[in-house]
């Protein structure tokens, strides 16, 4: 006891302050709707886990292996091709395979049952031709694992595909040495190699599809998601959909625990070798049939995931054109893009402070409030915007109480607190993917500045930041994507002169004019495609 | 150099905090003449209306849009620093709840007490209906005989074997109608009948209404249940396939010789939060004036609750029908109950 005192007095200092402070303050949605647990399940309790629990917990089952196999096979196959080989038009198909995620993946379902639905485009056109067609049923569950699967891939073919193209060419050269197929190269080595990054990519999908809302409502797929709107609508129960997003929340944490018991399972290491002779120099040519077989696989999410819809949606925008296209659509999108922008950079920033925070504060165990500060991305987004409203009501009472002071306006309609939330919800993007690159760098280079005479300040600009440029972009990016998608937050928390683009299309989809949902979708996929572009160019520039 | 980033720092933070203030504070003192609505509806005509009526009195109506659930729990968090003056809703149970939660006023007057009949707006003036959509029957005109159709009762009729198409029971629109039947027939005739509905489920209900019409032109079954102003929507579409969808059903409003076929409104209330009382009851009555009731029966293809407004050609073609006289607020009252039986009976 007296050792540890005698420890926590040696290696207390402001960063230790600083980062329970920050991490509690981003923290308070989550601390708000841990408190509200306390006070049992509502009244519905028993009803639910009578009659839906059961469903909820086996379907979201079912989607969770069936998102993860088929964006595993089709995120590594397509990292695997563009990381091996070369052939023409690459960079086109390097960034195609990147844009299923412009599309939020409520409009992909929508379009799916635009073209292959009852009287689908596609139905139409091969009936036109003579063509009595099967058609196959895409609102059910299977249907929900086909859409996820495609416009979710991407989380896991990005990180892939980084770790693919790092593996030095000692690795491939001494395997074929040893007489290893190619084959066997990529199941025992390659493969294995990357887990970390594959089983991180696959965490995102997992997440991405426990909170899809608006797709699985469509298809008629009872969700976890799904059954925590009901309970919290139709059956008027707010505390029990508040047990239920618990629950998931618990059934995320053992998905973790598995990630973290395979990862430490496999923790090789390939810190050692040296950067300068990377694979990206001798790639290998493909000709003949292996060059058709290796584009279809590559062409094939490309197709389902961004192709097809955006053909739908072109097909519904130009329906629409003539009603649809204004001033305030356009206007729509550069609200849309400021709010992402400032987000995504408060974020960014955020998620850097909570990583070096931690690293410079000695007293290790403290650093479990960064963790809780980066759970938003596992709580359902209505269940946070209940917390955060709740704790801005708590706010407003005691400033009406303790001072007679009104700040209602100020905080329940105020852009304030939308972006708040963003923050909390989404830190954790930027926090993995930047803390997967700091552990990368090391404490030698900023250890050897501290020696130098360096502050901590100093050598984080001098040092860390320009190494961590890419990753920074990256996470900027993909924040930026996520803030522009977001749906439930936006709905509940904005105030109401603002609104964006992922919200008007949801308007409409919701009040069944999906065609009139093409253009601001398509707009929406216009600037998040122009993101992806600049961070797959500034991506490249990086690494020469 | 720390000196310099907490510098710049609080430059920043001081930069965004007054400019925060000065978009934000004085706006609500300059404009003192604007209304704040809380809408579940997203229409462009609505848009229009709010429009006009700004044109008419000068009053601004600042919309927040959003489903009405997340409306009242904003409401009720809000508490009386909410800035909600009115909620709009597209059914009469979420109104009921805002009642009863205590997040509405009670707020009459004379226009109002004469034009909207008793049935469609609360008894104490809480809240009141703007306009009407019905719950009715399309079915395929070449494969049922509307002879061969009478009441919502009859759907559980062998004969409709695996022919009914509905969505799912996530749907307010379900539950008014199921809460309409428990009010009418009583509780456990209510169960019978929707295990009989589940019996007859041409297939696991999902998609939205006009899903469920262009299942019927694909053969998947022979009835739907749906909103009219799905149908006014489907016949109007740009989408040639759903204008086929819309022309190969027929409408059949049910239960014509009892109660009446169950309707529901889109309706509005009062906030209690609300400190322009009058400006709100303004806004009401101007919505239920005649014209901007035509605009929704055109636009929108809802029947107007003001007698004096016309409603659209298509409407009309419909033909008059009797509309089930059911106190709304019933409805309200009975939601979850409904809620609870589709679960037993196993309901999507």
């Amino acid at each position: 006891m007296f050792l540890k005192i005698k420890h926590f007095k040696r290696d207390f200092n402001k960063w230790t302050v600083l980062i329970v402070a920050v991490s509690l303050f981003l923290a308070i949605p989550f601390f708000s709707i841990l408190i509200s647990l306390f006070r049992g399940n509502g009244e519905m309790w028993e009803h639910i886990t009578t009659y839906f629990l059961f469903d909820y917990i086996k379907n979201s089952i079912i989607l969770i292996f069936g998102t993860g196999l088929l964006t595993f096979t089709i995120g590594t196959s397509s990292a695997w091709i563009i990381s091996r080989y070369t052939f023409r038009y690459k960079k086109i198909i390097e960034w195609l395979l990147f844009m299923p995620l412009a599309i939020p993946s409520y409009i992909v379902a929508y379009t799916y049952v635009g073209l292959i639905g009852n009287g689908g485009t596609f139905i139409e056109i091969l009936r036109d031709f003579g063509f009595s067609v099967i058609r196959v049923e895409m609102m059910n569950i299977y249907g929900l694992i086909w859409v996820l699967s495609f416009s979710l891939y991407p989380y896991v073919y990005a990180g892939t595909r980084t770790i693919f193209q790092s593996y030095p060419s000692q690795l491939k050269h001494t395997a074929s040495l040893l007489g290893v197929s190619n084959k066997k190269y990529f199941f025992s080595v390659a493969l294995p190699l990357a887990s970390p990054a594959i089983i991180g990519g696959l965490f995102l999908v997992f997440m991405e599809v426990l909170n899809d809302y608006g797709a699985a409502k469509y298809y008629g797929v009872s969700t976890f998601t799904t059954g925590i709107f009901r309970t919290w609508t139709a059956l008027e129960d707010l505390q029990s959909s508040i047990y239920l997003s618990a629950i998931l929340v618990i059934l995320v944490f053992i998905l973790v625990l598995i990630v973290k018991w395979l990862r430490g399972r496999r923790s090789y290491n390939l810190t050692q070798t040296n950067t300068n002779q990377k694979s990206t120099d001798n790639r290998v040519k493909i000709s003949g049939l292996k060059k058709i077989l290796y584009l279809g696989i590559l062409l094939i999410p490309i197709l389902f995931g961004f192709i097809l819809p955006l053909i739908q949606l072109v097909i519904w925008g130009i329906q629409t054109f003539d009603s649809m296209f204004n001033n305030d659509l356009i206007i729509l999108g550069l609200e849309s893009l400021s709010l992402g922008l400032s987000t995504a950079l408060l974020v960014v920033f955020l998620a850097c402070l909570l990583i070096y925070l931690s690293k410079w504060n000695y007293l290790k165990r403290f650093n479990i409030f960064s963790k809780i500060a980066t759970l938003g991305y596992v709580i359902p987004g209505a269940i946070i915007g209940v917390g955060i409203i709740r704790t801005s009501k708590s706010l407003t009472d005691l400033f009406s109480f303790q001072f007679d002071f009104e700040i209602g306006h100020l905080v329940y309609n105020s852009i304030l607190v939308l972006i708040y939330a963003y923050l909390f919800r989404f830190i954790a993007v930027a926090y993995n993917s930047i803390e997967g690159n700091t552990l990368k760098i090391g404490n030698n280079l900023s250890e050897s500045s501290y020696l130098l005479g360096y502050g901590k300040i100093k050598t984080f600009f001098k040092i860390d930041f320009p190494l961590l440029r890419s990753a920074l972009l990256s996470s900027f990016i993909l924040v930026l994507i996520d803030v522009m998608k977001e749906l439930p937050l936006t709905l509940i928390l904005k105030p109401y002169n603002l609104s964006t683009l992922a919200v008007r299309a949801y308007e409409y989809a919701e009040d069944e004019r999906v065609a009139e949902a093409a253009l601001p979708a398509l707009l929406l996929i216009f600037l998040i495609g122009t993101m992806i572009t600049l961070l797959n160019y500034k991506l490249r520039e990086n690494k020469q | 150099m720390i000196r310099t980033y907490t510098l710049l720092f609080a430059v920043l933070f001081a930069i965004s905090c007054t400019n925060n203030k000065e978009g934000g504070i004085p706006e609500q003192i300059k404009e003192k003449e604007s209304l704040t609505l809380y809408t579940h509806r997203h229409y462009d005509s609505d848009k229009l209306i709010f429009k006009k009526f700004e044109e008419k009195t000068g009053i601004k109506i600042n919309v927040v849009k959003a489903s009405a659930d997340e409306l009242i729990q904003k409401m009720e968090t809000e508490g009386n620093q909410s800035p909600a003056d009115l909620l709009l809703t597209v059914d009469a149970g979420r109104l009921v709840r805002a009642k009863n939660k205590d997040l509405l006023q009670s707020s009459s007057s004379d226009i109002l007490n004469t034009t909207i009949p008793t049935h469609l707006k609360d008894s104490s003036n809480y809240w009141f209906g703007l306009t009407k959509r019905a719950r009715v029957i399309v079915y395929n005109k070449n494969t049922v005989k509307p002879s061969d159709l009478t009441d919502y009762e009859d759907l559980v009729n062998d004969r409709w074997n695996n022919k009914i198409l509905i969505r799912s029971s996530n749907n307010i629109y379900n539950q008014s109608l199921m809460a309409s039947i428990i009010a009418n027939n009583g509780e456990d005739s209510a169960r019978k009948w929707a295990k009989g509905i589940v019996n007859n489920f041409a297939r696991t209900p999902k998609g939205n209404d006009r899903d469920q019409v262009k299942a019927i032109l694909a053969n998947e079954g022979d009835l739907a249940i749906i909103n009219t102003y799905y149908l006014g929507k489907l016949i109007n579409s740009k989408d040639s396939n759903e204008v086929a969808a819309g022309n190969a059903v027929g409408i059949f409003f049910p239960n014509q010789e009892n109660r009446g076929t169950h309707i529901n409104v889109s309706g509005i209330g009062v906030a209690k939060s609300s400190k322009n009382k009058e400006n709100a009851i303004k806004f009401i009555e101007f919505l239920i004036s005649k014209d901007i009731q035509e605009i929704f029966a055109k636009a929108n293809y809802e029947y107007p609750v003001n007698k004096d407004a016309q409603s659209s050609e298509l409407l009309k073609s419909w033909g008059e029908f009797k509309e089930d006289n059911l106190s709304l607020t019933r409805l309200g009252e009975l939601n979850k109950k409904a809620v609870i039986l589709f679960d037993e009976v196993k309901w999507p």
